[in-house]
């Protein structure tokens, strides 16, 4: 009994330390992470719509639902949103941009995880370079890729369905 | 002096930890696909098993022999999650392409396995060069299998294409290609080994 009872202040004690250790790491590296993950988001806004000089979140509740691009005058220009699909092996994460009339500043894809090779290719610029200056509602000039049919299918259905709803969102706000 | 050195090469080649113990294939598989990505985790497993090692070695005294696991799991768990963040505020492109497999480290064998087989019975110093060995014949081992995979694969090194018109092999990018090269080299070192003797 006495053993135990020495084992685990032993224990406790390397575990004490260790968190120590650790919650001192965290308080240093902490703003650094969230400055990092700022940035990024701002550099992906920015790359699916450059006519724009600053974004601003709109949020319903916890929920981010999209974010309102302005320019240098602050006259709103566009939108930008999420849009999640479900493509062959995972959800694919789009950045859409769209302006004011509805067609598509730029794509980005955010995160997927397809097949390397067929699936993956979604992410190359010319697949994505097709969106550009589409009517968000219908794409109608853009191609599936050969061979990835389910994951270009699944960016364009949740475009146009996210741009759907973004419009029905905007329009009951007015 | 002499035996420190000792024990600091073996672990590059006489007891490599990839192609001759074959410990820590999982992270080994999964993220040579590029060079970046090889040099990455090879860094990071060397600094938490430098620091593992150091530690346990320095309190090895203190830790009674039937709790030692537990302990050197939490050390181990500690410098992984120092890797991690560190990782994720001053590299956050480089935490993103090894992605789980940072925290993974943890229960990478050889990380575990050189503390259990080594830092426990050996002096600081002794231990601080085994670790750095280690580490380092992982990060060898990492960027020699990242920069086969890379090329056969996409036809770069680090990012730049080599020769103009080289059409890559897909399956090379993928997990069965990275068995088919991990294969192929442990059979080439063992070949060397066994030469040797």
């Amino acid at each position: 009994m006495k053993e135990v009872a020495r084992y685990g202040f032993i224990l406790a004690l390397i575990c004490i330390i260790a968190a120590g250790l650790l919650a001192g790491v965290n308080t240093l590296t902490r703003s650094k992470i969230a400055a990092q993950a700022q940035a990024e988001e701002q550099a992906a806004l920015k790359e699916v719509m450059p006519q724009a000089a600053k974004f601003t979140e709109v949020k319903l509740g916890q929920e981010k639902l999209y974010y309102k691009a302005v320019d240098t005058q602050d006259n709103l220009i566009g939108f930008v949103f999420t849009a999640n699909g479900k493509g062959y092996s995972s959800v694919i994460k789009t950045l859409t941009g769209m302006f004011l009339n509805g067609k598509i500043s730029a794509i980005k894809v955010m995160s997927l995880n397809e097949t390397p090779g067929l699936g993956m290719r979604v992410t190359k610029n010319s697949f994505t370079r097709q969106f550009n200056n589409q009517d968000a509602l219908s794409l109608s000039g853009v191609q599936a890729i050969t061979g990835a049919t389910i994951s270009s299918k699944a960016i364009m259905n949740s475009v146009v369905k996210k741009a759907q709803e973004i419009k029905e969102l905007i329009k009951s706000e007015k | 002096m002499k035996s420190l050195v000792k024990e600091f090469t073996k672990g590059i080649i006489k007891e490599n930890a990839t192609f001759v113990l074959a410990l820590g294939l999982c992270p080994t598989l999964a993220v040579s696909v590029s060079v970046v990505n090889g040099i990455g985790m090879g860094i990071a497993a060397t600094f938490v098993l430098l620091g593992s090692s150091l530690i346990v070695s320095l309190i090895k005294d203190f830790i009674p022999s039937k709790i030692r696991i537990p302990c050197y799991i939490v050390i181990i768990a500690t410098f992984v999650t120092i890797a991690e963040l560190c990782l994720k505020a001053y590299s956050p492109a480089l935490d993103r392409s090894l992605g789980i497999y940072v925290p993974l480290i943890v229960v990478n064998c050889m990380v575990l396995g050189r503390a259990e087989a080594f830092a426990c019975k050996n002096n600081l110093i002794s231990s601080f060069c085994d670790g750095l060995g280690m580490g380092v014949g992982f990060t060898l081992a990492l960027i020699l299998i990242s920069a086969i995979r890379e090329f056969l694969g996409s036809g770069q090194i680090l990012g730049y294409t080599l020769f103009k018109g080289f059409e890559p092999v897909f399956v090379f990018g993928m997990p069965s290609g990275a068995l088919l090269v991990i294969g192929l080299l442990l059979g080439f070192f063992n070949l060397l080994n066994n030469k040797k003797t």
